[in-house]
């Protein structure tokens, strides 16, 4: 106690502001880094998008004003990719916070192993992308793989035939691949916060005669609906922008498909050249983004 | 009668929770294991229609072929590097921003919380145009420094989020106490605070290189040599060409997979604490 009121007694005045200023220069690499690397690059996709620039840097870039996004809405294709982009999300979102909640539920009853299970559960988080990309393309490969093997000789599909080269099921496939990569995250993050649920509530409900369903329906779901608020938001920004999967696996085929926004940003830069319209596209996930980030950090989550 | 009703209620209770269970390990062990049983595969079985589940005979061939090329050998190696260095990056720039939000208390301590977790919000396909014209522009596209710096923007953020929870549950008395001593900041930083979270830092060091090791997108962007290219990058070259060599493939896979299993498996105590602390509770 004592020392506490000299402690404060020497932070007072030039002392506090002298130290706090080295506390500052403690994060000057990374701010440093932050401003140059991310604040800058995203300003300067901003003004990109309203320029014709080339991926070549040896052309003359010339402003264009607001003709990339004219360009860009008034393709058909756009609508279609948006669309494939809402699509890709909207399940992806869905099918990984109801399957993250309802593992989250499983580890977290009374077992043996319910810490093994878990870490067992989450090794998704770290495989990557490209691994389940390989795996995807082997087990529905036409002539060898397992599973189209198994969906064949089922006669769900043509012999010869896999659901990566229909143009209705590749979503469906890329989207439960994602699920599959994806719900450790929300898993972990609901785990956490069922453990925090005070138990005598659950007490209370069964005294007064509730079933289990029903203290899950009026007392687990309202408790989550915060951290599921927070998830919703963080996992949408993820899968909207999220290139690599669809890419690995389909390329955004059979005949366009499965190519959401994040593949049509990279087939313009390095399809195409058209850096100044990649640019454009972007700045409709940017725009996205900038909402749902908002959204988040009004959530408090960067207060102690 | 009473009694026996309860008992089978909680043995009914464990056998829907024995058949999850099961459900679940065959869910996320199938694929992974499907790519391995398919790497010891020799080469006819491989292909064998209908596919058996067990091979007959293990085989390391698929392996020697890959590593006989000498292209994977220098992915492997670029990936080891890359990852290596982020993590070290991450580990020192990371402690130092993580230490000084949770420690001080200046003029924009909260914006700069703010702007990190922004930033840690930022998807690498936003900052691929930008970055591949400032990359091309210093021509770094031809070395490594252009895509550890995109690995950067994306484990610099992550690490800093994950190593604050590990420093909020510093007490602050010890600080001042060694204030009082005539310790300096950096004194008791180096000497009392990082020494008691060095296991969190290491941990946090090891999730960022598993970020680096996995990173695709911006690797395949920033690097324009065939032999300064990631493993991710090789291996997704490989199974978009035509003619796949299925065997080389998985062996591939699963030679990328399990280190980074094995690193994770490691470190996953520290992570799942520290992301279950932090900020993402509504």
């Amino acid at each position: 106690m004592g020392e506490t009121t000299i402690q404060k007694r020497r932070l007072s005045g030039g002392y506090a502001k002298r130290h706090n200023m080295i506390g500052l220069a403690f994060a000057l690499p990374a701010i440093i880094f932050l401003l140059v690397f991310v604040l800058y690059p995203v300003v300067y996709n901003v003004v990109l998008s309203f320029t014709d620039a080339q991926l070549s840097t040896k052309k003359a870039v010339h402003f264009v004003g607001i003709k990339n996004y004219i360009t860009m809405f008034s393709n058909k294709l756009f609508k279609k990719y948006f669309w494939n982009t809402c699509k890709w999300t909207f399940w992806s979102v869905l099918g990984q916070i109801v399957l993250g909640l309802a593992l989250a539920l499983l580890i977290s009853r009374p077992m043996k192993g319910a810490t093994a299970l878990r870490s067992f559960l989450l090794i998704p988080y770290v495989v990557p992308a490209v691994t389940m990309a390989l795996i995807a393309k082997w087990v529905l490969n036409s002539d060898y793989g397992i599973l189209s093997y198994w969906m064949q000789q089922a006669g769900w599909i043509e012999p010869r035939q896999s659901l990566l080269a229909m143009k209705g099921p590749a979503m469906w496939v890329v989207v439960i691949i994602n699920i599959w990569r994806s719900y450790p995250f929300p898993m972990l993050i609901y785990w956490a916060a069922l453990k925090s649920i005070d138990r005598e509530l659950y007490e209370a409900a069964t005294v007064d005669g509730s079933t289990k369903w029903q203290s899950f329906l009026y007392i687990t779901l309202p408790q989550l609906r915060g951290t599921t608020a927070v998830l919703i938001v963080l996992r949408t920004i993820w899968t909207a922008t999220y290139y690599d999967l669809i890419y690995m696996i389909t390329g955004g085929g059979p005949v366009g498909s499965t190519t959401h926004l994040p593949i049509l940003i990279y087939s313009t830069s390095f399809g195409s050249f058209q850096l100044g319209a990649a640019s454009a596209i972007s700045m409709v996930l940017g725009v996205l983004m900038f909402v749902c980030i908002v959204f988040y950090l009004r959530t408090g989550a960067a207060d102690e | 009668m009473k009694e026996s009703s309860i008992k089978q209620q909680k043995m009914r209770s464990a056998i829907v929770t024995f058949v999850l269970v099961v459900c679940v390990l065959i869910m996320v062990g199938f694929p992974l294991l499907w790519m391995m049983v398919s790497s010891f595969k020799p080469g006819t079985e491989l292909f064998n229609v209908p596919p058996k589940v067990f091979p007959r005979f293990f085989s390391t061939e698929w392996y020697k072929q890959a590593f006989a090329n000498e292209n994977v050998i220098h992915y492997f190696l670029n990936s080891l590097k890359i990852a290596g260095i982020v993590m070290v990056i991450d580990m020192v720039i990371g402690t130092l921003t993580a230490y000084s939000v949770t420690r001080f208390s200046y003029k924009g301590s909260r914006l700069l919380r703010m702007s990190i977790l922004a930033a840690y919000c930022i998807p690498p396909i936003m900052l691929m145009i930008p970055l591949y014209k400032i990359m091309a522009a210093l021509h770094l596209t031809g070395s490594h420094v252009g895509v550890i710096i995109g690995h950067l923007t994306i484990t610099l953020p992550f690490s800093v989020w994950l190593l604050i929870s590990f420093f909020r549950k510093l007490p602050k008395e010890i600080d001042e106490a060694a204030m009082i001593d005539g310790a300096n900041e950096w004194q008791v930083f180096i000497q009392i605070d990082f020494p008691l979270c060095v296991s969190g830092v290491l941990s946090t060091g090891i999730m960022a290189f598993i970020m680096s090791w996995n990173e695709f997108l911006l690797s395949s962007v920033l690097i324009n040599k065939e032999a300064m290219k990631t493993l991710t990058v090789g291996i997704s070259n490989y199974i978009s060409s035509t003619h796949i060599d299925w065997g080389i493939i998985m062996a591939l896979g699963t030679i990328t997979t399990i280190p980074v299993v094995l690193l994770f498996a490691a470190v996953q105590k520290y992570f799942v604490e520290g992301m279950t602390a932090g900020a993402v509770k509504g």
